[in-house]
């Protein structure tokens, strides 16, 4: 699936030339709390990347960087290669960068094809005075969720209506309608049930196949094992490791996550500062 | 199956624009009429449609039995030129109410643009001049709401408290409690003349609500109130920008009210300095009558419309049937409270 033979533990994230998306060393406080000590990860098209890590240990930090939440105090992201900043979601969405939010960010009392394009309805008209158009949204909208296999009850339907898989996989059509690059989700599946965990995973598997880049951040290592293609793990704010999924165990992972690998206390606090004896920093702080 | 049928069939018979006909998936077949209608009734959102329609006919009928003079063409226009007032502050009502807030002002804002075009008159402006005026004064009111509830983040109750007391206070100050007498053949032909059944006022209360449904329905800006009166975090987080959403539904809202004083001026023939409190009251219970959530994101047009005109064929047939007018205030309440009740606890 990917062409770059990387090595089970490649920590340097600039080893292969222009990856789709590149964090660098990213640095950000939160007042006295430092939750990323120079994270850098880097996603690939057509592949499903995976940020695991335990609680506090930076990785929603990090995939808000990424998606323009939050602006990293140092660091740089590169997208193609191109080193770019910016300070809000909608830059970063200009940038062809998706979020899928956990709470989803849907109107319930909108209608779905409302939703996927809310905030950039397509319209007619003469000059400033604009009209919805709304049969081409419908009709792209509709076009859209046969392409990806979604079915809901009607595109017309309201949010409300729908089931917790319906609305998250209208959370994900819409992250994939204008996510060019890269569609960025959190924890896609952790409020669903077995079944509709089934038919959103075969979604994310398709959208895969289909040559889109996805990150994900999951606690389900069931899962990630199952879907990523590449895995990075976090511990206190840092990327302690990089595989390839086809290349390690979920016990592997587990042991990186918890740092039992190399420590003795599992429990470290994630931003206790101690230097656990973990894998060498793939970055350098430096300054933007 | 069946019931979603009926209720799809009535949503579109109103001409509803809002999505949403379609699909409850949990819905199974139903049998026998009876149960049909027990559902249809227990259902929330036809009491959000239908309970003013409903309640203007039921009421309608009943004071065509018990007086004649009801149904006549002159009482008829009287009525509907009467509600036209109530009816363009509703709009703008909806539009506040749909983004989850509240204009408090909206009746004081209606006076001081009154009293503002008093003082325009009373200078020897041109009338257009006058009624621009009033429009002015209200929509610089709305900026004041709207820039301290969207930008400076002062909850809407809070903001519109104040300028609720800031208005009334200025038009008193302004016109030194004294009423300016505005008569103009024109203004006269704008609330007594007509096309049939319809004065002009009450023609122009339909074209703005027409314009608004356009608005709130068919325009970017309408997907925005409803997306930011549904979920001000989501919407957000979708880059809509929620403060100037809402700046602009309260400009619209003072503008409305603005328009209202020129339509008030035009009935009363006079720029009055004393507050229409009841103002204030009607075009909120309009509103709730119409169906629209007070919590935000759900709202009509036609709604808020129907809801005006039954206040008003309310009041106006207690008067016919010999109620003081004491009793208005007593029964509008018992209305208001029973329909928000109905739609509540039908869900």
């Amino acid at each position: 699936m990917s062409e770059s033979g990387q090595g089970p533990t490649s920590f340097s994230p600039t080893s292969a030339p222009a990856h789709l998306v590149e964090a660098l060393g990213i640095w950000k406080s939160f007042g006295e709390v430092v939750a990323l000590r120079g994270a850098s990860i880097w996603a690939d098209r057509g592949e499903l990347t995976a940020i695991v890590g335990d609680n506090g240990a930076g990785k929603s930090t990090l995939i808000k960087c990424i998606s323009g939440i939050h602006a990293p105090d140092s660091g740089s992201i590169r997208i193609a290669g191109t080193l770019t900043s910016y300070r809000s979601p909608e830059e970063a969405r200009r940038h062809g960068i998706e979020t899928v939010y956990q709470d989803l960010a849907l109107i319930n009392d909108l209608a779905v094809y409302q939703n996927v394009f809310l905030d950039r309805e397509l319209t007619w008209g003469f000059g400033p005075l604009r009209f919805l158009a709304r049969q081409t949204m419908r009709e792209r909208t509709q076009a859209l969720f046969e392409k990806l296999n979604v079915s809901v009850p009607s595109i017309s339907s309201r949010v409300r209506k729908l089931s917790g898989g319906q609305r998250q996989a209208v959370a994900i059509a819409r992250g994939v309608m204008w996510g060019r690059e890269l569609v960025i989700m959190d924890e896609p599946t952790a409020a669903l049930g077995l079944r509709e965990t089934a038919k959103v995973e075969t979604l994310i598997r398709d959208l895969v196949a289909h040559g889109i880049g996805i990150l994900v951040i999951s606690h389900n290592l069931e899962q990630v094992m199952r879907l990523s293609t590449r895995i990075w793990v976090m511990r206190g704010g840092r990327v302690v490791g990089g595989f390839r999924t086809d290349q390690v165990s979920k016990e592997d992972v587990v042991a990186m996550i918890t740092g039992l690998q190399e420590a003795t206390s599992p429990r470290s606090r994630p931003d206790d500062g101690d230097d656990m004896g973990e894998p060498p920093e793939p970055t350098e702080r430096k300054d933007v | 199956m069946a019931m979603r049928t009926v209720t799809t069939q009535i949503s579109r018979a109103a001409g509803e624009a809002a999505p949403g006909d379609e699909g409850r998936p949990t819905e199974t077949r139903s049998t026998g009429i009876g149960s049909r209608l027990r559902r249809l009734l227990g259902n929330a959102d036809f009491w959000a449609d239908w309970t003013a329609p409903i309640a203007l006919i039921v009421l309608s009928a009943l004071f065509t039995l018990r007086s004649p003079v009801f149904l006549s063409e002159q009482n008829v226009s009287g009525m509907l030129a009467d509600s036209s007032l109530i009816i363009v502050m509703a709009l703008g009502m909806t539009f506040v109410i749909a983004i989850g807030g509240i204009d408090l002002s909206i009746a004081t804002t209606v006076t001081l643009a009154s009293v503002m075009m008093g003082v325009a008159y009373s200078a020897g402006w041109p009338l257009l001049l006058v009624a621009l005026v009033g429009l002015a004064t209200g929509a610089l009111v709305g900026c004041f709401n709207g820039a301290l509830v969207g930008w400076v983040k002062i909850p809407d109750f809070v903001v519109t408290l104040g300028s609720f007391s800031l208005t009334s206070g200025i038009a008193l100050i302004v016109s030194q409690g004294i009423p300016v007498q505005i008569s103009n053949p024109l203004l006269n032909i704008f609330s007594t003349g007509g096309i049939w059944l319809f004065r002009f006022n009450f023609l122009l209360a339909i074209v703005l609500a027409l314009a608004l449904h356009v608005v709130l329905f068919h325009m970017r800006f309408g997907t925005y109130v409803l997306a930011a009166g549904g979920d001000l975090d989501a919407a957000r987080a979708m880059g809509i920008r929620v403060a100037r959403v809402k700046f602009l539904v309260y400009v619209l809202c003072g503008a409305l009210a603005g328009v209202t004083a020129v339509m008030l001026i035009a009935f009363i023939g006079a720029a009055q300095p004393a507050p229409s409190t009841q103002f204030l009251l009607t075009a909120i219970a309009s509103v709730v009558l119409g169906g629209v959530s007070l919590f935000g994101g759900r709202a009509t047009i036609h709604g808020p419309v129907i809801g005006a005109i039954f206040l008003t064929v309310l009041y106006d047939g207690l008067t016919l049937l010999g109620f003081s007018a004491f009793y208005q205030p007593l029964v509008v309440g018992i209305v208001v409270i029973a329909a928000a009740v109905l739609m509540r606890t039908a869900r």
